[in-house]
């Protein structure tokens, strides 16, 4: 996903002017390329976010489009004052690139994860929450967030993740997209975790559950009649994102059915209200905590037996 | 000393008391600390001839008075609707100034953002060779932030001889004198340590200001340390710390117009 980003944002800066890159001191070489497309728009501000985001933010002033990197903490949490006064409340078209979005930097520890993101950047009022599931959407939503009015978190897993979604599909600004059709259970993704959570319905399907699948590549706004519609269909819904089960897609899946009165019951599979301190690589963190295949599958049948204890599942 | 700045920094003390008065609102001291410095730049610093002015970027925030009433002296806005909308219910003036409301370039209220921000103006302008300059200021208490010195380095590693930072430096703040919370004084050598062009000058003295704000740095950023007084006009307001919080009452404005009548006289 990193590198897919970087190779939209130097095919972006190369065909406009007001494209500019800023980082925190982080992405070695990755910027080589768009400093050749764009000489003198790419600037290191050096290990300093808060200076990252205002400068962005005065950029901006000045009729630019800056995208701001550094791991996804660090331009959010660590400069958030800045996120949210200079950015957020200036409705100032500055797109925050975080890298190694949920669990991504699983060895480097909880100071490297970002559970919390989504629902910080959710809550801030003007701000677009973008967190595509692969390399060929992450191209898709950063030249979407490059033609968006205002500010744009976008979250980027890590590296090398396969594609996942199909090869046609688009990406439309605040529309959840739809992978599978299943009568007996929606499940809800964001972010990387998809190819997981398609994993899930496979296993699924080998035992007679048929599952809707739906990804929010946007998170904010969110598109809450796709969910609304499934969770009518289905009667069930189980969300899973790489994220505290606090703040993101289960918190903004439960709002929306409550107030569309769908009276669907919702597993949130997640991060749990806690820090991560169990020591590992992301695939051993998110099995760890019930977010691979298998642990959405566990939840998946524990919420239909609760559900329709009557029926047999295999 | 510019006849235009010295008549619209008396309008705009003016105009800063009447909406203190009519709102009963704090933060009046940081107000008239800044009002010449602000007269001069908007009198005789940021016009430019046949192009955008300057850009002005008021780092501290609570001064919004200041601002208000220096954009209604500099026609932008309208001095009576200053006094009218400022912290009034249904108003459409904050007690710290909005991005966004005509002539306000930031949102100001929390403190240490004006600087990184005027770095990326800066920083745009001069890519675009576009010859236009940038002005932050900040107070001296402000320089408690980290992130103004985030800004000063990279601004004076990256030479930005467009960008001006004007340090309001009344030695007061929130709970006292700069000097007992956190000294961070001699300014002057730490400025230029990190590569400004950083020059001194009296806060309320026109010349001298017009002629440190008129020059742009060569190839290094302006720090102007402007040494100004809480309070400055009204005589028992000056270095008075209370006066960052005391609102002014109806009883006060016989002593208030004594004053300013007294200012005019003699302006």
């Amino acid at each position: 996903m990193r590198d897919a980003f970087f190779e939209a944002l130097a095919e972006l800066a190369r065909h406009d002017e007001r494209v500019w890159a800023l980082t925190g001191d982080l992405g070695i070489n990755l910027f080589d390329p768009i400093e050749q497309a764009a000489p003198g728009r790419v600037l290191n501000v050096g290990i300093a976010e808060q200076n990252l985001v205002g400068v962005a933010a005065g950029l901006a002033y000045a009729g630019r489009l800056p995208f701001a990197y550094s791991i996804a903490p660090f331009v959010t949490s660590r400069p958030h004052d800045q996120v949210r006064v200079d950015v957020a409340m200036a409705n100032a078209p500055v797109t925050l690139v975080g890298v190694g979005g949920g669990l991504a930097y699983g060895y480097l520890g909880p100071t490297h994860h970002a559970i919390e993101d989504l629902g910080i950047m959710r809550a801030l009022p003007n701000m677009t929450v973008l967190a595509p599931a692969d390399p060929a959407e992450v191209r898709r939503a950063t030249r979407a967030a490059f033609a968006a009015d205002g500010p744009v978190y976008l979250r980027l897993g890590k590296n090398g993740e396969p594609d996942v979604l199909p090869g046609d599909a688009s990406f439309v600004l605040g529309r959840a997209t739809r992978l599978r059709d299943g009568d007996d259970v929606t499940l809800v993704s964001t972010g990387a975790i998809l190819g997981h959570v398609v994993a899930a319905a496979d296993l699924l399907a080998a035992r007679g559950v048929a599952a809707t699948v739906l990804h929010y590549g946007t998170l904010k706004p969110f598109d809450a009649e796709a969910v609304v519609a499934a969770a009518a269909r289905t009667g069930a819904v189980v969300t899973v994102e790489e994220h505290s089960i606090i703040g993101g897609l289960g918190s903004a899946t439960a709002e929306a059915l409550a107030e569309a009165g769908a009276g669907a019951p919702v597993r949130r599979v997640g991060v749990p209200d806690a820090f991560v301190s169990a020591v590992g690589s992301q695939e051993h963190l998110l099995a760890h905590l019930g977010l691979d295949a298998d642990g959405i599958v566990a939840t998946t049948l524990a919420l239909l037996r609760e559900r329709r204890p009557t029926r047999s599942l295999r | 000393m510019s006849a235009l700045s010295a008549q619209r920094a008396e309008a705009a003390r003016r105009t800063v008391l009447d909406a203190a008065l009519a709102a009963g609102t704090c933060h009046i001291g940081s107000a008239l600390s800044i009002v010449d410095v602000l007269a001069v730049l908007y009198a005789d610093v940021l016009p430019r001839a046949g192009a955008e002015p300057h850009r002005f970027l008021l780092s501290k925030g609570h001064a919004a008075t200041a601002l208000y009433a220096t954009l209604a002296a500099a026609g932008v806005m309208d001095a009576g609707e200053v006094v009218a909308g400022y912290c009034a219910d249904g108003g459409h003036l904050a007690g710290h100034p909005e991005r966004g409301v005509p002539g306000v370039e930031m949102t100001g209220g929390s403190l240490g953002h004006g600087p990184a921000i005027a770095v990326g103006t800066a920083l745009a302008d001069r890519h675009a060779a576009a010859g236009r300059r940038t002005f932050c200021l900040v107070g001296d208490g402000e320089l408690n932030e980290g992130s103004v010195w985030e800004a000063i380095a990279l601004a004076g590693h990256l030479g930005l001889g467009d960008l001006t930072l004007v340090v309001d430096a009344n030695g007061l703040q929130g709970l006292g004198p700069t000097a007992d919370v956190v000294d961070l004084e001699p300014l002057l050598p730490k400025l230029s340590s990190f590569g400004w062009d950083a020059r001194e000058v009296g806060g309320h003295d026109h010349d001298a200001l017009a002629s440190a704000l008129g020059a742009p740095g060569s190839d290094r950023p302006v720090a102007v340390v402007a040494r100004t007084t809480k309070g400055h006009g009204i005589s028992f307001m000056e270095n008075e710390l209370m006066w960052h919080y005391k609102s002014l009452k109806a009883a006060d404005r016989p002593r208030i117009e004594a004053e300013l009548a007294a200012r005019e006289g003699v302006a």
